[in-house]
């Protein structure tokens, strides 16, 4: 064969505009699909982990009950609900998503620089935000079959029955998205230029679990404590499912969880891409992203 | 506008020194204090304690159809002018053409007009196959998916790769993964291309195929820019060379016009056994010879030793009386027709591998 090089671009065969930058896009998730598929870890990921974390939990809780469950009707008092288990699969499932989101979104365009992929693509006249949100896109889809795994793996197991109406708990699931996935942009582009900034991972981590209730209501936390959670998104998201799924909450009810949603996602995608494209500038002026 | 392929003027990058033992090594560079610092990843940007110039003022033209050989030791800036030039890395100052469009002003346009081979075989992904690979970046170089199929059959074709095209690239050698990327780089039919180092790590063998693939690229009407350290691959590839070293390009011409610069002069190759360090500032003190440059081989604790000289016939029993002293002995000679290599270090006074 013989490639005849253009003495300039125009001469080429080439899309232009948004569809091209969405068949772009379109590869990403599929390169990423793909990759995913060849790592048989995902086993373990999307059918072990989700029964195998709230257990511990779980376990502990009916120990502390006591023989008699007496314990439990004053857990169930305070956290408002009669299903136990329920709401703390929620609250650990919650915890697991924003955790994965911020391990391999957050991880994504570092693992990729640490592989030497990451300029290869970058060297491309595509729109480079598309590699994260390719990205985000497979996680996504990945978490859908991690939540809905865990869902019928409570029921079948622990007999846990969640009652609300599923369009709301889909609706929470998508005004959710944006800000799990928003600190996964934001992460993500910070760890290109820090790396010291793996250590902020930990620190969210250990933010939602311990201010959010993963396992426990809010309110028994101290005054100070609570204050902190009500500017962590994770709260709201945590107790917006348990409201929707374990007490049938109306959408009325729900209104106010998902108008607060609607803002904290606002925000953080808005730091998460503000922080991209800073990362962009400043790869460009230090190299950042060919070192490892 | 003018029409060269590829263009620099006065081109400088600076970096940020790093407190890495890679930038240890670096004694090249204005001097500056190293001074490492956590930076809160949050922060604003400060002024890093100092700068480390990797690309220092450099002036570059590469006609349209041409073979450009940028030859230079590890760390010359090699690297750091090709990522300039694929618009990832932003120019201190300076300014760089490529296709006539600005690295930094059009830097879609220069994208678009390049093919790049940075990093060889860690630039594609090994658990990919070599076809799902060149699919991704066709998409991502806005190819349309049926020609993208047409072009990706004949570059598999071409580089040899259509029987091994479904496997996954963390199977493949070295070499193949090398094709793959070069692939890749032609995906898009760029009237020019740059590679890195194309052949580093690969065996002989494989060595020679990129070579040879280089030609048939220039045969085609590409404009190329490759990087390497070896001498011989830049003497046999290149229309023109221009040798870098810390930063700055030091020489620039054909293969012939370089050698031309030390013809009148004779290389002289020794092997030592038992060199001492003095040995070779006695060997300098010698009428006409210049740039004695030791250099251990690694085994049996022999050195090889080049020099140059204005006349050989006079000074070699000068040179065998003095290094056959104390234990020390010349194992081999050789009288040579300097090299690049030669040039190099007539020029920078050291070798330009170490
Ligand atoms: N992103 C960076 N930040 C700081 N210093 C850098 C960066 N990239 C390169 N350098 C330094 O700049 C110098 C030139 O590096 P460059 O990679 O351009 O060399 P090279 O000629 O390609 O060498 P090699 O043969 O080793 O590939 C080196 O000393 C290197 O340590
Ligand atoms: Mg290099």
């Amino acid at each position: 064969m013989v490639t005849t090089p253009a003495t300039s671009s125009t001469a080429n065969a080439r899309q232009h505009g948004l569809l091209a930058e969405l068949s772009a896009l379109r590869a990403v998730v599929r390169r990423e699909w793909t990759i995913f598929r060849r790592y048989p870890s995902w086993i373990i990921a999307l059918f072990i982990w989700p029964v195998i974390f709230p257990m511990a939990y779980i376990l502990s809780s009916q120990a502390l009950a006591g023989p008699t469950s007496g314990g439990l009707q004053i857990f169930q008092r305070n956290a408002g609900t009669t299903d136990v288990v329920g709401y703390i699969v929620i609250g650990t499932i919650i915890w697991m998503w924003q955790n994965i989101v911020l391990w391999n979104v957050g991880f994504a365009l570092r693992e990729e620089q640490l592989r030497g992929t990451l300029e290869s693509s970058w060297m491309s006249p595509s729109w480079r935000f598309s590699l994260l949100l390719g990205n985000s896109v497979v996680q996504m889809l990945v978490m859908l079959i991690f939540i809905g795994v865990s869902l019928v793996e409570f029921t079948v197991f622990y007999g846990v029955r969640f009652n609300g109406d599923p369009l709301l708990v889909v609706l929470m699931f998508l005004l959710s998205i944006p800000s799990i996935y928003g600190l996964g942009f934001a992460f993500a582009s910070v760890v290109i230029t820090a790396r010291e900034a793996n250590a902020f991972v930990f620190l969210v981590r250990g933010l939602v679990m311990i201010f959010c209730g993963i396992t426990y209501p809010i309110a028994v936390l101290p005054g100070w404590m609570q204050s902190v959670a009500q500017f962590l998104p994770q709260t709201y998201i945590i107790y917006g499912f348990r409201e929707a799924m374990l007490n049938g909450a109306s959408f009325q009810a729900l209104l106010p969880v998902y108008q607060i949603l609607v803002v904290f996602g606002a925000f953080w995608l808005a730091v998460g891409f503000a922080l991209f494209r800073r990362m962009e500038r400043r790869a460009r002026q230090t190299g950042a992203l060919g070192q490892y | 506008m003018n029409n060269w392929a590829i263009e620099a003027e006065q081109l400088i990058k600076r970096f940020p020194r790093r407190a890495t033992p890679d930038s240890a090594n670096g004694d090249n560079g204005p001097a500056g204090k190293t001074e490492p610092r956590t930076r809160w990843p949050f922060g604003r940007k400060k002024e890093p304690a100092a700068w480390f110039t990797a690309v220092d003022d450099v002036d570059l033209q590469i006609q349209q159809g041409e073979v450009f050989g940028l030859l230079g030791p590890n760390g010359a800036g090699k690297s750091t002018t090709i990522r300039m030039l694929c618009t990832l890395l932003e120019p201190t100052s300076g300014l760089a053409r490529v296709n006539g469009f600005d690295v930094v002003k059009q830097s879609n346009q220069v994208r678009q007009s390049l093919g790049t081979v940075l990093a060889g075989e860690r630039s594609i992904y090994w658990k990919l196959t070599a076809r799902e690979n060149l699919e991704y970046f066709a998409a991502l170089f806005h190819i349309p998916a049926k020609v993208a199929r047409c072009r990706i059959d004949d570059l598999l074709e071409r580089m040899e790769l259509t029987n091994r095209a479904n496997d996954l690239v963390e199977k493949y050698s070295t070499g193949m993964k090398q094709r793959v990327a070069v692939a890749r780089a032609l995906l898009a039919q760029p009237p020019i291309l740059l590679l890195d180092e194309p052949t580093l790590g690969l065996d002989p063998q494989a060595a020679r195929r990129v070579r040879e693939l280089v030609k048939e690229l220039k045969a085609e009407g590409h404009t190329i820019l490759l990087t390497t350290h070896y001498m011989e691959e830049a003497d046999q590839l290149s229309d023109r060379i221009g040798i870098i070293d810390q930063g700055k390009v030091i020489a620039l011409g054909t293969p012939a016009e370089l050698k031309r610069r030390i013809s009148q002069q004779d290389a002289i190759r020794l092997e030592v056994a038992g060199w001492q360090t003095e040995m070779a500032e006695s060997l300098r003190q010698l009428p006409t010879v210049e740039n004695v440059v030791p250099h251990y081989t690694g085994t049996d604790s022999l050195w090889e030793v080049n020099l140059l000289t204005a006349n050989s016939r006079a000074v070699l029993p000068g040179i065998i009386d003095r290094l056959n002293t104390n234990g020390t002995r010349v194992v081999n000679m050789n009288v040579v027709q300097p090299t690049l290599e030669d040039v190099f270090i007539h020029l920078t006074g050291k070798a330009l591998r170490d």
